[in-house]
């Protein structure tokens, strides 16, 4: 019996909880700090200090409203810890002149076209990996050949015990699977001479998922300016 | 870093005397390659202190071949070339060593060099007669006039190219078996049953400084004849955790298995195991050939044009698809 019923033990346990759910003795810890990607926004207060390997996380909002501008944050973030980054981008919109602006190495970025029904196969295949530090899934717009947050149901189980954040952008929550989402909501444009010249933004937890701060606002402007909500915490250019 | 230091041994052997000296040497020195049938390369840089100095080494192999009843000569240089050249200028049940490479080869004549006899030719009609003459030549002339591989030759004149010895594997089998009183029928069940064997054989590549290149697996069950399963490991690892996943997507990629009831695992094909290149400051650096690895999976089960990597060609482009190009990710 030995070796199968523990197979038998530890696949239950894996299938209900993820496959890296259990972890060999000799596994040595990671400390937080090399497990967290921070995007060095006033997001961190929200999300409790940045995305943290092996822990999904969505972005959801309506379009244009700021999602991948912290997104390109985050991958700035896994970056500068040395990691590639997993983009998969079955709307084949990933603008990389605009990730290029936003500070972000395309040699360690591995942008991902898959169709609707490879998403979730190669969302798991990045997560199963242990080469990259974050794997980042910009849904799009379903009708647009983007997919539901609920199609990644197959590859959630990988999430748990990747060495990889899980990030995934999406306009709205997923009706099946419960992925923890910060919600991005348009605040207000700002007009000059009946110019559209920036809007602000907010971001806001849905779960109380830090205790420090539950929201936090942004302001986007057309010259490239970037800022959190209290004081100004550093500038990037943001496509737009 | 360690200085290096090559010894090579040289006998007219015939083929089944080549197997026999191969184990001979594998079981005297840690790293042996094979330059050629009967010509073996061993590296003993770092090994004076557990091994004692190289010429005394040299004198402990040669006993021991010359226990099996073969005569070999050896030469101990600072680069694989020189020492076989040494070697083979050495007769035999003998050890020569040179230190200064360059000064050996310097009076020898063209023909030790492994160049076309018509390049051979043309160094002749410019008046070049010995190793030395062709040596003086400046690098850059000799590139642009010849090639890339007359200028290695020119590097070896100069006993310059340190080529490393790739070392073969030693004659035993790396192989772990398993075999299981209740038969496994579910992949999750088998692809935890098979991490045990891969870290068994993980340890037995890393006692030999080896890295996998190729995967055997068999299964054998109950209710079928036996299922070989065949993976290539790019890049060579030795790694539990990258041989574990070849097998499991080679697994995943089958629907049934049947009802298994035992496996053999081995590594028919093994290099010598490098170490990768740590980023500084970059602590997650050494995973990127682990991604190259999994946007290869991705781009054979998903086909071209789907796992890109991305470059702005024109910043200042009006257009959008003008201002970057998409590559194919492959190295």
């Amino acid at each position: 019996m030995g070796e199968i019923g523990l197979a038998s033990a530890i696949t239950r346990i894996e299938g209900r909880f993820g496959v890296h759910a259990l972890a060999r003795g000799d596994t040595s810890e990671r400390r937080r700090s090399e497990i967290v990607i921070a995007t060095k926004t006033s997001l961190d207060r929200v999300i409790g200090g940045g995305l943290a390997a092996g822990e999904p996380l969505a972005f959801v909002g309506p379009p244009s409203v700021g999602k991948l501008s912290l997104a390109f944050r985050a991958v700035v973030g896994a970056q500068a810890q040395g990691g590639t980054v997993a983009w998969v981008d079955p709307n084949a919109s990933f603008d990389p002149r605009a990730a290029e602006c936003a500070g972000i190495d395309l040699e360690r970025v591995i942008v991902v076209r898959a169709r609707r029904d490879a998403v979730a196969l190669a969302t798991a295949a990045a997560l199963r990996s242990e080469g990259f530090r974050l794997v980042v899934v910009d849904a799009g717009d379903p009708a647009l050949g983007g997919i539901d947050v609920d199609d990644l149901a197959p590859a959630l189980p990988a999430v748990r015990g990747s060495p990889a954040a899980f990030l995934v952008v999406a306009a709205k929550r997923g009706r099946r699977v419960a992925v923890p989402a910060v919600v991005f909501e348009r605040v207000a444009w700002e007009r000059r001479f009946d110019r559209t010249v920036g809007w602000s933004f907010s971001v806001g937890a849905t779960r109380g998922q830090s205790p420090l701060a539950s929201r936090v606002l942004f302001h986007v402007t057309l010259d490239g300016g970037f800022e959190g909500d209290e004081a100004p915490i550093d500038r990037a250019e943001v496509a737009v | 870093m360690r200085d290096p230091v090559t010894l090579a041994i040289v006998s007219s052997a015939s083929a089944l005397v080549h197997a026999r000296l191969l184990s001979t040497l594998h079981a005297a020195v840690p790293r042996v390659g094979v330059l050629d049938p009967g010509v073996f390369a061993c590296d003993l840089a770092g090994t004076e202190e557990l091994l004692g100095a190289p010429a005394r080494v040299a004198r402990r192999v040669l006993a021991r071949c010359a226990r099996i009843g073969v005569q070999v000569s050896a030469g101990i240089a600072p680069t694989p070339f020189v020492a076989r050249v040494l070697a083979e200028r050495t007769p035999a049940g003998e050890v020569r060593a040179v230190e200064d490479g360059r000064a050996f080869l310097a009076s020898l004549p063209l023909d030790v060099l492994p160049v076309d006899e018509k390049v051979r030719e043309e160094l002749r009609l410019l008046g070049l007669r010995i190793v030395g003459d062709f040596a003086e030549l400046p690098r850059g002339a000799v590139f642009d006039r010849f090639g890339s591989a007359v200028a290695r030759a020119h590097a070896l004149a100069r006993g310059e190219f340190g080529d490393m010895v790739r070392a073969t594997a030693p004659p035993r089998r790396i192989r772990a078996r398993r075999v299981w009183d209740d038969a496994i029928t579910s992949h999750e069940q088998l692809v935890f049953a098979l991490r045990v064997v891969v870290d068994e054989i993980s340890a037995a590549l890393a006692r030999d400084g080896l890295a996998a290149l190729r995967l055997e697996l068999r299964l054998d069950r109950e209710d079928a004849g036996s299922l070989r399963i065949e993976r290539s490991v790019l890049p060579p690892t030795r790694e539990s955790t990258a041989l574990h996943r070849s097998l499991r997507w080679a697994l995943e990629e089958r629907t049934e298995i049947g009802l298994v009831t035992g496996c053999a695992l081995e590594v028919p094909e093994v290099e010598a195991a490098r170490g990768r290149q740590i980023g500084l400051f970059a602590p997650d650096g050494a995973r990127k050939e682990e991604a190259i690895a999994t946007a290869r999976y991705l781009r054979a089960k998903l086909g071209r044009g789907v796992v890109l990597r991305a470059r702005v060609a024109n910043a200042d482009a009006r257009l959008p698809e003008r201002a970057s190009e998409w590559l194919e990710v492959t190295v």
